[in-house]
């Protein structure tokens, strides 16, 4: 079953705006009118997934979230969380979701503990995650005495995974989860959210940290002026991506690479070096090497940043391009 | 209406609440001391003709009855701006200043709705509001006791005068409510609110004290705020239903606009 779906989503800043919608606006500095911030965007996430969702800024990252949650109203298509209508049953929706935001404000006159229990009350849900969370995330009873003006950035963030999951949600949904922390807490983190996984918790994860959303997504879709321009496992993502491959042959005995399957952007260096980039299946690679005397060969692995500043280095999408893409995210598991 | 934010809303400003109170209670106390001990001799420096006697109709006029200087005193700068504390301030910021703060979005990521957060600070602004006015009429019985004039005020006429206090106050609360919803920074919220109640407290000052300008008081909120008639013995429904109604398009407005409005990412 889908923990979340979204089916042509789009929003549209300034649709259909009051003339005194238009003056609140232009005087609260909001989104200046007609801008398409999410453009026909379908996808899905199942049920126990770590789901990521990458993008630079003004992406539509920010919106997509806010639409979820029923902070913006969808201009178009249609979208549910656990089986629930994002317009119809946004209060019950966000029963039982938790929510990071990204660069969370909290109320700083309030101590840590009176922090969580205020916003549990307003939850309806018994914490039962909290001590666990409190305990991994090395937030002492002391700390949480204090003030939040007190905290430092990163203890008031560990405050907001904690808020976003003191209650088990089924699905989290963490915008930059990490910023801020050092990197043991980073890691403690990671260990809470393969917990969650384990629990058959869904996680909705958006970063711009791409070695932490390779290391914790199943799957990820890559985002870019508001379409979806890529939606795929993460392991099948690098499988595709091009490696940079370094040898060195004793004698200069370098191989000839030209014409084998898989290897492109051949380069010979003035100290004897080749460089190539390599893609897809090995066999044809190494079969080339044998007879020559290698004496070193670096093959670097493939990594998600690769693969998204590809996407984002390549010219605007065609149609039919995140038409395939689209199809891709409803087709997907 | 949330029992967690209401509780939550309470925690915060009582300490605020407590000294609002006794600041209009004791303002309150000295109306009374003030009539029975220099009365007669500011209305001998009026009848003089050295203080111009249009002067005198500043808060509807007659300061020189017991009736007079309490409303003197309610639409006085001093109880208005203690009032302002919370149907103002405390209204404007509501909604407005959590959303500048940017904590709208830990409060709205819980099942909690627009609508029942909306009614939720109404609720509490008109609570605060109603127990600063409670402390005004407590601070004028006690001030009536101590000035030894109980027998002019007319006790039984205070709840009526408590409930048209609630209605201005209300009023300026709901549009203070309002514009917080309708803005994304505490500012422009502000600053329209400001202005309704500057422009209506002007036109109704500029009214009492010019005859030719007297036509220009129906449109000013204050107007409605009867505190001599009441305690007088008259009472004004046009002026409660013309405050009820102003409270209830507020109220409307809000219902209605806040729900609709995209609420984007906090700059």
């Amino acid at each position: 079953m889908d923990a979340l779906a979204t089916t042509a989503l789009t929003k549209r800043y300034g649709h259909h705006e009051l003339p005194v919608q238009r003056l609140a606006r232009r005087l609260g500095r909001q989104p200046s009118g007609d801008v398409l911030a999410l453009d026909d965007l379908s996808i899905s996430v199942t049920e126990g997934e770590i789901f990521g969702f990458l993008g630079p800024n003004g992406a539509g990252k920010s919106t997509m979230i806010r639409l979820l949650l029923g902070y913006l109203h969808p201009t178009a298509g249609s979208a549910s969380v656990l089986g629930r209508d994002i317009v119809r049953d946004s209060v019950e929706i966000r029963r039982r979701v938790g929510y990071l935001p990204g660069g969370i404000a909290l109320y700083d006159s309030l101590t840590g503990e009176r922090l969580l229990d205020y916003l549990g009350e307003l939850t309806g849900r018994p914490p039962t995650r909290r001590a666990e969370l409190l305990d991994r995330l090395e937030m002492s009873a002391r700390t949480l005495r204090r003030p939040v003006r007190d905290y430092s950035r990163g203890m008031r963030q560990k405050m907001g995974i904690i808020q976003a999951l003191q209650h088990d949600p089924e699905l989290a949904i963490l915008d930059e989860p990490t910023e801020g922390l050092d990197p043991l807490m980073q890691r403690a983190f990671y260990d809470i959210l393969d917990d969650l996984r384990e629990a058959g918790r869904t996680i909705f994860f958006s970063s711009h940290v791409l070695s932490e959303v390779e290391r914790v997504c199943d799957r990820v879709a890559i985002v870019r002026r508001g379409r979806l321009v890529a939606l795929q496992d993460v392991a099948s993502l690098l499988e595709r991506r091009k490696r940079n491959v370094e040898l060195r042959a004793a004698d200069g005995d370098l191989p000839a690479l030209e014409g084998v399957p898989g290897v492109s952007a051949i380069a010979r260096t003035a100290d004897g070096r080749l460089t190539c980039q390599l893609e897809g299946d090995v066999g044809p690679f190494l079969a080339a090497l044998a007879g020559h005397a290698i004496v070193d060969l670096t093959i670097e692995p493939a990594h998600l940043e690769e693969a998204f500043l590809e996407l984002y280095t390549d010219a605007e999408p065609e149609d039919g391009e995140a038409k395939a893409a689209q199809t891709a995210a409803t087709a997907a598991p | 209406m949330s029992r967690a934010l209401f509780g939550h809303l309470w925690r915060s400003q009582r300490t605020k609440l407590l000294v609002v109170a006794v600041a209009i209670a004791a303002w309150s106390v000295f109306l009374p001391i003030i009539y029975s001990s220099f009365g007669q001799q500011i209305k001998q420096v009026v009848d003089s003709g050295i203080i111009p006697k249009q002067l005198m109709n500043f808060g509807g006029g007659d300061p020189f009855t017991l009736a007079g200087s309490i409303a003197l005193g309610y639409i006085h700068p001093i109880a208005i701006i203690l009032v302002s504390i919370f149907a103002i301030g405390f209204c404007v910021s509501a909604v407005a200043g959590e959303r500048q703060r940017g904590t709208l979005e830990v409060l709205l990521a819980r099942p909690v709705s627009r609508r029942t957060l909306y009614i939720t600070e109404l609720v509490a602004a008109l609570l605060f509001i109603g127990l600063v006015l409670l402390a005004a009429i407590a601070g004028t019985v006690i001030g009536s006791a101590i000035a030894g004039v109980s027998s002019e005020l007319a006790v039984e006429r205070l709840p009526i005068l408590w409930l048209n206090g609630m209605l201005l106050w209300g009023a300026f609360a709901t549009i203070a409510l309002a514009a917080s919803v309708s803005f994304d920074r505490l500012t422009p919220a502000l600053g329209v609110t400001l202005a309704i109640v500057v422009v209506s407290y002007f036109l109704e000052i500029l009214g009492s004290l010019w005859s030719d300008a007297q036509g220009l008081q129906a449109y000013s909120l204050f107007h409605y705020l009867k505190a001599r008639e009441i305690l007088s013995g008259t009472i004004d429904p046009f002026g409660f239903a013309v405050l009820a109604a102003v409270a209830v398009l507020a109220i409307g407005w809000a219902l209605v606009e806040f729900p609709r409005r995209d609420l984007a990412a906090p700059s």
